[in-house]
Formats: structure tokens, C-alpha cells, sequence
């Protein structure tokens, strides 16, 4: 392997995978990805992977989700089919002061084109019979639906390797430094050279700004997910708490933990979930649960994504975020437009590391 | 092995799958368990385990002992979810999506 590179991304999942391969569909030579373990080792193995758009606040946030959702479809016929369905979501609610929450946001989405539904609670049991009955209404939006992850990210990979990106795991970067306007990349296994150096370390992105002596705030978030059996197909959208996946099997969770980089599952946790689980959908009482994952989301510390250009740092950039898989075909295009073309098609400058200084 | 002997029962992945996902540089049970599923069925990887370490030392001689073993987690056998469950609904780390909707002046952000 090469030790001279154009481009070097830090990091492996699904966010230096979408850049890397959105990258390589413009120039074919000289980008390589590095990964202290392997791809999916990090969060985008251990995540829910909702394609989630319609309640997402503020609206200027919901619109950027709903151009990323909006590429899926495209991304799938160029790299393969990574299992993405646009189900629709359904987000439940089951207090009456909700419905004049929800109608807020149906009323104010409407008017940068994403549509919301407020649902009665007949409406909502006739689209998903299996919702509690106790249910007050939902949010709807045809938006919505879900990926497989390790499709999406071996297919971004296979995609990417096509095209020439070569790629270097179990090689933890341990240093860089910067010399006459090139990076010096030094890592486990060898020192890289490159013009462009894009940080894609997820929730390790602080520890990699620490290398360049440059603060990206960025925290730990846990979640954990529990997975049932493959159950016949019985729920028709993906709901904000679960989802079926292709195979039949139920993902179950929503929680948020400050615990650091610990990803252990822990049975309080747990229980609140199977708790959430048979409060939305009573009938997976009966189903068995085989298996349950925990993963550190990187969580900004204003919540939102922080991407493009490091200030001061010439040829630096930067793609640290949570709904990193929803986000990542929009990210990895524009990304992809910053290096090239120097501008994005859509503006990014709020998303600017430079909003912390 | 054959390649098309079959390593995981339960998601019936065969030897040629697992050698695929080693060509691709996968070198722990779970790189390989998130390429192919392998390791994923109902009896969570109990049958495959050991079948795939030795794809593994076959196909990269690394010792039996130095190939990381996964994290074993909760639920060791399958378990009911109404066995889970304690049918409370006040949730403290489990979050809903309505409630993170945040309204200023009664309008959305
Ligand atoms: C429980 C849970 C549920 C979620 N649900 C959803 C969802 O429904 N929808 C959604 O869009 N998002 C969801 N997310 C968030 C989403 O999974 C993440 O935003 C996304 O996976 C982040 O991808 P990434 O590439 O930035 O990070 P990662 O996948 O963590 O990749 C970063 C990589 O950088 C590598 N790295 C770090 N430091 C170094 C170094 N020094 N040298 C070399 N390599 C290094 C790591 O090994 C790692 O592979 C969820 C997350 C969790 C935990
Ligand atoms: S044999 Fe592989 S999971 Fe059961």
C-alpha cells in the first residue's frame, strides 16, 4: 500500500463510507479510509437505522434530514439494494394535549414541503391495527422508513473499493500533523501523506480534533436496542420506538444515557424498553426477544451536525453527527462538493464547527 | 472445509460467505457477524461460533486465542417480552419522539 494519498478519511462508518464513495464517483485515485477497527465496529453498527425525517425540530433541520431521505432512493440503484424502505412513520401519542402539538407541526412543516398527517385514533388503528388501542393519534408522514445498516455500509464499501478507495482497518490513527500544507497522517501501521484530510471518527471525534489540537464538541450519548425473533410481517410503518426489519425481527428502543463510551446493556434499560414495546404494540408480549446491542451515539453539544471546513485549517474537514444514517447520502454529497468544488449545493454554513469558537 | 458447507444453521450462511467476508478483511466474529448475518439466528451464534473461528484460523492463521470473542449479552436464551416487561409507563431513559417536539411561543422551532 501507498503511503501518498489526495484524500484520507478518518473513520469507517457510515459517514466516512458515504464521503469516501461519493468522492470516488468524482476521482477515482488516491483516497484512503482508515479505521482503528473495522467498519460497523463503531455506532453504525449498533443502530436503529431509521431513515426518520417528519419530527425532527427545528424545521430547518427537519428540511435538511428530508433532502437526505430524498437521495435514498437514487443511492440504492447506484451502489445496491441496502434494504431501504420508505414505509412512512408513524410517531404515536397517547395524550390528548399532543394533538395540538402535533397539528403545530403538521401546519409549520407544510410549508417547506414535508407533509404531516395528524392521525385520530381510527385513523391511526386502520393504518396499523396492532398500535394499542389506547392510543390518542400519531404523527404520519410518507417521508419516513428505515435501512438495513450493514448492507448500506458494505455496499457503500464495495462501491467505494470499485472505484479504487483503498481502505486500511484495525490501524488506529495515533498522530497528525501538519507540514508545507500536506497532512502527516501517522497511524498503527504506517505514516500517510495527503492533500485532504476529512475527520469522520463519530463519537472518537473529540479525541481526533485533540490530535490537531482542535476542540470538536462532541459527546456520548447511549442507546439501547432490543431485537425480537423474526415474527410474521405485521407492522406496516416504521413507528418512532420500533421497526420490522425485512427478516421479520422487531427492533425495539429508544433510550438516551449519558454513560460514556460503556456500551453495555443494562436491564433497567431494557425493561423500560419491553416496557415502551408492549405499551405501543400489546401483542409483542408474547414475542421472544434473542438478542439486545447497545451503541454511543456522538451528540454534539448543541445537537446538531457538525460538518465542512475546519476554520484556520486548510483541506480539514469535518462530519461528526448523530442520525448519521440518515443523514449520510446528503452529507457524503456535499461533502463531496466542499472538496471539489469548493461550494455545496446546499448551504451548510450552520453546521460550521465554527459556531462553538 | 467445503465452501459450500454450511457454517450457520440458523441464517444459513456457508463457508464461501464467511471466506468472502475474511477477503474484505473482517477478522473478528462480529465483523463477520454484521456482513453476513452469520451468528444472528435464534441461537445467537451458539451452534457457529467455534465452526467460524476455524474459517478464521484457516483463512488468516491467527491463533484460535487471538481471535476476540463477542460480548456476550443479556438475553443468554431467548426470553418472552411479557417476562421483560414490568407495565410501568413512566419512562425515564426511553424517550418519545412527540415529546422532544419543542414548541416556542407555541410554534415549532
Ligand atoms: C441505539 C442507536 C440508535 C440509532 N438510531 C438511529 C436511527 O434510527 N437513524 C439514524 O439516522 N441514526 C441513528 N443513530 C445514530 C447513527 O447510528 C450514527 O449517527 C451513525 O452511525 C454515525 O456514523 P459515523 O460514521 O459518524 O460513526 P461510527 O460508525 O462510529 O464511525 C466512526 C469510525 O471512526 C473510527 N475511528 C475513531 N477514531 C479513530 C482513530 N483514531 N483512527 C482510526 N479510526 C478511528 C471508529 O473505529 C469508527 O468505525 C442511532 C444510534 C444509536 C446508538
Ligand atoms: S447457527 Fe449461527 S446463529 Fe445459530
Amino acid at each position: 500500500m501507498e503511503s501518498s494519498y489526495e484524500t484520507v478519511v478518518i473513520g469507517g462508518g457510515v459517514v466516512g463510507n458515504s464521503i469516501a464513495y461519493h468522492l470516488s464517483e468524482r476521482y477515482q485515485e488516491g483516497i484512503l479510509v482508515l479505521d482503528k477497527k473495522y467498519p460497523m465496529t463503531g455506532t453504525s453498527g449498533s443502530t436503529q437505522a431509521w431513515v426518520w425525517v417528519h419530527n425532527k425540530t427545528p424545521s430547518w433541520y427537519a428540511e435538511f434530514s428530508m433532502y437526505s431521505a430524498e437521495l435514498y432512493p437514487y443511492l440504492s440503484k447506484k451502489i445496491g439494494d441496502v434494504e431501504y424502505k420508505r414505509t412512512g412513520g408513524l410517531s404515536p401519542f397517547f395524550a390528548e394535549k399532543d394533538r395540538e402539538k402535533a397539528k403545530q407541526l403538521a401546519d409549520s412543516y407544510r410549508k417547506i414541503g414535508i407533509k404531516i398527517k395528524v392521525l385520530s385514533r381510527e385513523e391511526v388503528l386502520e393504518k396499523e391495527p396492532s398500535i394499542n388501542p389506547n392510543v390518542a393519534g400519531a404523527t404520519y408522514s410518507s417521508i419516513d422508513g428505515n435501512v438495513n445498516p450493514f448492507r448500506l455500509i458494505d455496499m457503500y464499501m464495495r462501491a467505494a473499493k470499485k472505484n479504487g478507495v483503498q481502505y486500511s482497518t484495525y490501524n488506529k490513527v495515533t498522530s497528525i500533523e501538519k507540514q508545507n500544507g500536506t497532512f502527516m497522517v501517522t497511524s498503527d501501521k504506517k505514516t500517510y501523506v495527503c492533500k485532504n484530510l476529512i475527520l469522520a471518527g463519530g463519537t472518537w471525534s473529540r479525541e481526533l480534533g485533540n490530535l490537531l489540537g482542535i476542540d470538536i464538541p462532541v459527546n456520548q450519548l447511549r442507546g439501547q436496542i432490543i431485537v425480537t425473533e423474526p415474527l410474521k410481517p405485521f407492522l406496516n410503518y416504521t413507528i418512532s420506538g420500533l421497526r420490522q426489519a425485512i427478516n421479520g425481527e422487531v427492533l425495539i428502543g429508544y433510550s438516551m444515557e449519558k454513560a460514556g463510551f460503556d456500551r453495555s446493556t443494562t436491564l433497567d434499560v431494557i425493561q423500560e424498553t419491553a416496557n415502551m414495546a408492549v405499551h405501543y404494540v400489546p401483542s409483542l408480549r408474547k414475542a421472544k426477544i434473542v438478542r439486545a446491542f447497545s451503541g454511543i451515539r456522538a451528540m454534539p453539544e448543541d445537537g446538531f451536525p457538525i460538518l465542512g471546513k475546519v476554520p484556520g485549517h486548510e483541506n480539514l474537514y469535518v462530519a461528526a453527527t448523530h442520525s448519521g444514517v440518515t443523514l449520510s447520502p446528503l452529507i457524503g454529497t456535499l461533502l463531496t462538493e466542499l472538496i471539489l468544488d469548493g461550494e455545496t449545493s446546499v448551504p451548510i454554513d450552520r453546521y460550521s464547527l465554527s459556531r462553538f469558537a | 472445509m467445503d465452501k459450500t458447507t454450511i457454517i450457520c444453521r440458523c441464517e444459513e450462511i456457508n463457508c464461501e460467505e464467511i471466506e468472502e467476508a475474511i477477503g474484505h478483511d473482517a477478522r473478528t466474529f462480529d465483523d463477520i457477524k454484521r456482513l453476513t448475518r452469520c451468528g444472528m439466528g435464534p441461537c445467537q451464534a451458539k451452534i457457529c461460533i467455534s465452526l467460524v473461528a476455524d474459517v478464521i484460523h484457516e483463512q488468516t492463521g491467527s491463533h484460535l486465542h487471538e481471535i476476540p470473542l463477542p460480548r456476550m449479552r443479556m438475553p443468554i436464551s431467548p426470553i418472552k417480552l411479557e417476562t421483560l416487561a414490568t407495565n410501568s409507563t413512566t419512562f425515564s431513559s426511553v424517550k418519545s419522539v412527540m415529546d422532544e417536539v419543542e414548541l416556542e411561543e407555541g410554534k415549532v422551532r
